[in-house]
């Protein structure tokens, strides 16, 4: 077999014991990894305690690369972590890129399972087969690039190959609710909040080094699919799109259609958006590329902002979802301010979605009078203050003044306003909504409503199918011509979820790069760097698997029927532009979806569908 | 059925609008700074347009299939029909080759916020020039 390491790292922060487990490959074969090894370990971690705050010792933190991580093609630097997420309560996850997983998996290691919490600040230092906790007295309180570079440095002599550090930030120790983890400065674990769990186990960082090699099962067949991509990704207008300009090269493309959300989901056009385009980065804040590991796309682009109020040294640069989250919805043109509420995200470890939709729902309180500048420190949190913005980031990074409301993210700040601020919250299960809008497209209506870790446009491929990048003809649903509005979402939504759980969750290909490949493709590199001989029909199963087992962990949490629908903000018609008058038919999808997914009027999946897909012990959770 | 009879109406309507957006200074302007020059090819009905934007005026020159362009793109006149009211999913329309772009992606992707303007143009267009049956708006 091939593409695992074959061992799992077990950490017990409490006691400080740590057990190195070889990975069961019936275990592997029938999860195939990522989040199927996270979410199963997860369940049966949790299983005698269910119930538990996530800033507890009780939560376990699992981090998991797939079997294609490390293995050299391109798109398939991917990796997961999970966990309760305090910003939610309910399951929370997050995908990230990088250089970590590989490196994980070239020092021998599938996995780490992190459970219980320290006393002191610590962090774990993985050298080949030396895996120990040591003292990160000295790191705590350092900023993302600070300790990066210092653990890089200060364990350089120990290994032949420079280590890959993961890390949390001066957010994530104050319990920001969406603080992250981050590799490399830039590679944000972004979503959830789980850099919070890090801050309250005292975990810092994890540093690893590896001189390990991974095994790929059939090299030969690898070679030839990867020959066989090449000539597809050449063609691909798509990934010559996203490398050319990275994912912001979607400013220009979605705004046509009024996928993008301006002034906290209020409008879809604005006279001052190009500001924030591929063509205004370029000019005042490009500052070269690079990439996650072996993958020849290299969408990710750096950023430098050489003087004025917003000045960056050369770094990782804001993605789409960031400019649009600081820009577009704070109605903010300024791209260099957008720079710099990035920069200082990544510095202090947070989740730039939340973070930007957080500050324009305050701006909307700000601007409709439900906050002054007395309750805000004397920051006049207008829409389109660039200063303001990046000045109340800090502040809610330092956990600081009013920034300490709008940390608990936005819907827990509307509680603590009140004055029925929650009319501004652009949240789904407790996650801000990401920056694509359901009136442009109704099928992701339905998929924020439903995602087992609240609105998110990664949950499945719905995002990538309805939108227009995905295109699988092997699954009809997946390639068929879609209707207008919001017929056929819930077909769409299902296969969505259980060809997504294969692709991006369990064999952990990503969204962007592997774009182009179609089921067989992505079925084939799976075997070839397994060994495995998958079918697609069995990937499916496995996939569906995994969504009910994270929808269900998310009703054992307490999510139910009512959790599932879209906020005001994104069932507003607009009276103009692109997507004049539409919204999506929610309670049309959700009845054809609970149908189609076997869900009861509260939103659980039933005990038999539960039992038929091998879930008896969470069957029995929410049951008995 | 296809939107346009024949050949002979979608090349009025379309090059009549290349023309428009010629002399618009919001979209002229734009696209002139870019020196793109594109050709589009058309089936059902079959038409090629050049739109060269190298010079101080746009020049938009239908049946031309000799200059040497920068860009081409093919799709169905019924795409580009639906590409100018802005009811086009550009990026599911190239992934599915429904639109077939070749040519350097970067000076393809500056072209989106050039012709941003003209999607509200295009049906008001349809209607002043006596197209009103052709507009789905």
């Amino acid at each position: 077999m091939g593409g695992y390491a074959g061992n799992l790292i077990y950490v017990d922060l409490t006691t400080g014991r740590i057990e190195v487990k070889p990975l069961d490959m019936g275990f592997a074969r029938e999860n195939i990894g990522g989040l199927g090894f996270g979410a199963q370990i997860f369940l049966e971690l949790i299983k005698d305690k269910p119930h538990f705050d996530p800033l507890s010792a009780d939560n376990p933190f699992i981090l998991m690369t797939g079997p294609l991580t490390g293995c050299g093609m391109d798109a398939t630097a991917r990796w997961t972590v999970c966990s309760k997420s305090p910003l939610t309560g309910y399951w929370g996850d997050a995908n990230v890129g990088g250089h970590f997983g590989a490196r994980l998996k070239l020092a021998g290691y599938d996995g780490i399972v992190i459970t219980g919490a320290a006393q002191q600040p610590v962090y774990l230092s993985i050298n080949d087969q030396q895996v120990e906790l040591r003292d990160a007295s000295a790191y705590w309180g350092q900023d993302v690039y600070t300790v990066t570079d210092a653990l890089t440095k200060d364990l350089r002599a120990d290994s032949p190959k420079p280590g890959q550090v993961l890390a949390i930030g001066p957010a994530g120790e104050n319990g920001v609710r969406f603080a992250n983890l981050i590799n490399k400065k830039g590679h944000a674990a972004g979503r959830t909040g789980l850099g919070a769990v890090w801050g309250f186990k005292k975990l810092k960082a994890i540093h690893v080094a590896g001189t390990g090699k991974l095994r790929i099962a059939h090299p030969a067949k690898l070679k030839a699919l990867r020959s066989e991509l090449k000539a597809i990704y050449a063609e691909s207008i798509y990934i010559g799109s996203i490398q050319s300009a990275g994912t912001p090269a979607h400013l220009d493309v979605g705004i046509i259609t009024g996928d993008i959300p301006i002034k906290n989901w209020q409008m879809s056009d604005w006279e001052d958006f190009d500001a924030l385009g591929p063509a205004s980065i370029e000019e005042k804040i490009h500052a070269g590329g690079r990439t996650c590991h072996a993958c020849t796309v290299a969408c990710k682009k750096n950023a430098e902002v050489k003087e004025g109020p917003f000045k960056i040294e050369k770094g990782p640069g804001p993605e789409y979802e960031t400019i649009a989250a600081f820009g577009a919805m704070c109605l903010n043109a300024d791209i260099e301010s957008v720079a710099k509420a990035n920069e200082i995200c990544n510095r202090y470890g947070m989740d730039t979605i939340s973070c930007g939709s957080t500050i324009a729902f305050a701006i909307d309180c700000f601007e409709n009078g439900l906050l002054s500048s007395e309750d805000t420190g004397g920051i006049e949190l207008r829409w389109g203050n660039a200063a303001a913005i990046v000045a109340m980031v800090e502040k809610i990074a330092k956990n600081e003044g009013f920034g300490a409301i709008l940390a608990e993210g936005s819907a827990k700040a509307a509680e603590i306003i009140g004055k029925g601020a929650s009319r501004y919250l652009t949240t789904v299960k407790g996650l801000e909504a990401p920056m694509h809008d359901p009136r442009n497209a109704h099928g992701f209506g339905l998929a924020y409503g439903v995602s087992p870790r609240g609105a998110c446009h990664e949950a499945s491929l719905v995002f990538e199918v309805e939108g227009g990048a995905m295109y699988v003809p092997e699954l009809p649903a997946l390639a068929d011509e879609l209707p207008e509005g919001s017929e056929g979402r819930a077909e769409l939504n299902v296969a969505c979820q259980d060809y997504g759980m294969f692709f991006s969750h369990c064999a952990i290909f990503c969204n962007l790069g592997a774009a182009p490949l179609n089921a067989t493709q992505a079925v084939a590199m799976l075997n070839h760097v397994t060994g495995f001989n998958y079918t697609l029909e069995e990937v499916m199963k496995i996939g569906r698997r995994l969504w009910y087992l994270k929808r269900g962990l998310t009703n054992l949490f307490g999510a139910r029927a009512k959790d599932d629908r879209l906020p005001a903000r994104l069932m507003t018609p607009m009276s103009e532009g692109p997507t004049e008058g539409s919204i999506p038919d929610m309670e049309r999808m959700l009845k054809a979806f609970y149908k189609l997914r076997g869900l009861n009027e509260d939103g659980l999946p039933r005990e038999s569908v539960l039992r038929e897909q091998n879930l008896a012990d969470l069957a029995d959770l929410i049951y008995t | 059925m296809a939107v346009f009879k024949n050949h002979e109406v979608f090349k009025e309507v379309i090059v009549g609008f290349f023309n428009l957006l010629g002399d618009t200074p919001q979209v002229a302007d734009r696209l002139l700074a870019s020196k793109m020059v594109i050709r589009f090819i058309y089936s059902d009905p079959d038409l090629a347009v050049v739109v060269d934007c190298s010079g101080d005026k746009m020049d938009v020159r239908p049946d031309d299939m000799d200059t040497k362009v920068i860009v081409e793109m093919s799709m169905k006149a019924d795409i580009a029909h639906k590409f100018w009211f802005g009811k086009v999913n550009l990026t599911m329309a190239l992934t599915r080759r429904q639109m077939v772009a070749k040519g350097p992606v970067p000076k393809i992707l500056k072209l989106l916020p050039a012709i941003k303007p003209s999607y509200a143009m295009y049906p008001k267009y349809l209607d002043d020039n006596g197209y009103a049956q052709y507009n789905i708006h």
